[in-house]
């Protein structure tokens, strides 16, 4: 890829950002916030010595224990966070083309030396590698919070503070299993991504609505025609099982990316994501 | 071939969604491809989606069994009554 490509990839990468930034940055810095608020008040709540009984217990907890293996509990913390991600990348992607037609920039984007192969795909990436790096920046500036507080309070309760920077640690390890997590999760739901992009280039009006009637009329199509439910099975294979979507260590992470699920998901998310790129040469 | 798919919005749907549903249904014949159907289990009725018949039967029965108890029942009380 030559340097021109790199930065026509990069300036719609950044027009994305710029367009979408309440839903990659004010949605999950809106739950940090509700997150600091309701740990405050819970803090409150409490009396100092139970504050501090519990702060002893969790750095005898955390004292000496390798980062990696404690991981997983921050994990759990970033639950509302990977929830916040899925409802904002799903309208960002059912919008995302449609808007673009509804407020007609999509006449002045066609008019600059990009394709429509590097618009949709910009828009993969935007979802795929750079939404989980502001979820997980802001993650990281919550988790400095709240260690900078635990840190005076062990200070001023004569705590050995020793446990409470193991727990740091272990706190950064899980910032790049969420990245990962992410990152693997977004590749792992490329056909969904796929559907909602051929749905929000195709529909004149309530492109969530096509998405979804379509995608129940094609189930009930299949049963009726082929007299099977290899559709249904399969988003239940992507869809029942949290835990495809967590990773907790780096050995799964290749089991993760090279399987042959993985691999026929991409294929048939390119073949949705081929219609959304042909899809946008009509224009209303 | 090409003009025809790229004549309108629809025709593409329409093919972009055929494309889809061949290689899923061609995919899930060749490898037999069965739903993990989730075995909803609790301690008062076995529920398996992927046998939703055998569910209605084992609901028909034990529902007619209910009946017929609560018709002795019914006998019952007349004979106590008469």
């Amino acid at each position: 890829m030559d340097k021109f490509a790199l930065l026509q990839f990069y300036a719609l990468a950044k027009r994305e950002v710029l367009e979408h930034r309440n839903l990659f940055v004010g949605a999950p810095a809106m739950v940090a916030l509700l997150i600091l608020v309701a740990s405050i008040w819970v803090a409150l709540q409490l009396e100092q010595a139970e504050l501090a009984a519990a702060l002893e217990y969790l750095a005898i907890l955390f004292d000496g224990l390798s980062p990696f293996d404690m991981a997983p509990f921050f994990m759990l913390l970033a639950i509302p966070f990977f929830a916040t991600l899925y409802v904002c990348s799903v309208i960002y992607l059912i919008n995302t083309l449609y808007q673009d037609r509804k407020e007609m920039s999509v006449l002045f984007w066609q008019s600059m030396p990009v394709s429509n192969l590097q618009t949709v795909l910009s828009k993969v990436f935007t979802i795929v590698v750079v939404a989980p790096i502001f979820y997980v920046l802001i993650i990281f500036a919550l988790y400095l919070i709240a260690m900078i507080w635990l840190t005076l309070l062990g200070i001023s309760n004569d705590i050995n503070l020793v446990g409470i920077g193991w727990m740091f640690l272990a706190a950064l390890t899980s910032l790049l299993f969420i990245y990962i997590s992410a990152f693997v999760t977004s590749l792992w739901l490329l056909p969904s991504m796929g559907w909602l992009l051929l749905f929000s280039a195709f529909a004149k009006k309530t492109p969530l609505l096509w998405a979804a009637g379509v995608f129940i009329l094609v189930g009930f199509l299949e049963d009726f025609v082929f007299g099977t439910q290899y559709l249904a099975n399969w988003v239940e294979s992507r869809a029942a099982n949290p835990n495809q979507y967590f990773i907790f260590d780096f050995q799964s992470v290749f089991e993760k990316l090279f399987n042959y699920d993985m691999l026929f998901g991409l294929l048939v998310g390119s073949i949705l994501l081929a219609g959304a790129v042909y899809m946008r040469r009509f224009i209303d | 071939m090409k003009n025809i798919i790229l004549r309108n919005r629809y025709t593409l749907l329409l093919t972009t969604l055929t494309a889809y549903m061949a290689v899923l249904v061609a995919e899930g014949a060749i490898t037999g491809r069965e739903a993990r159907i989730v075995d909803f289990e609790n301690p008062f009725f076995d529920l398996s989606v992927n046998n939703f018949e055998q569910f209605r039967e084992s609901r028909n029965d034990a529902g007619d069994d209910r009946r017929a108890e609560r018709q002795g029942d019914r006998r019952i009380d007349e004979d106590d009554d008469g």
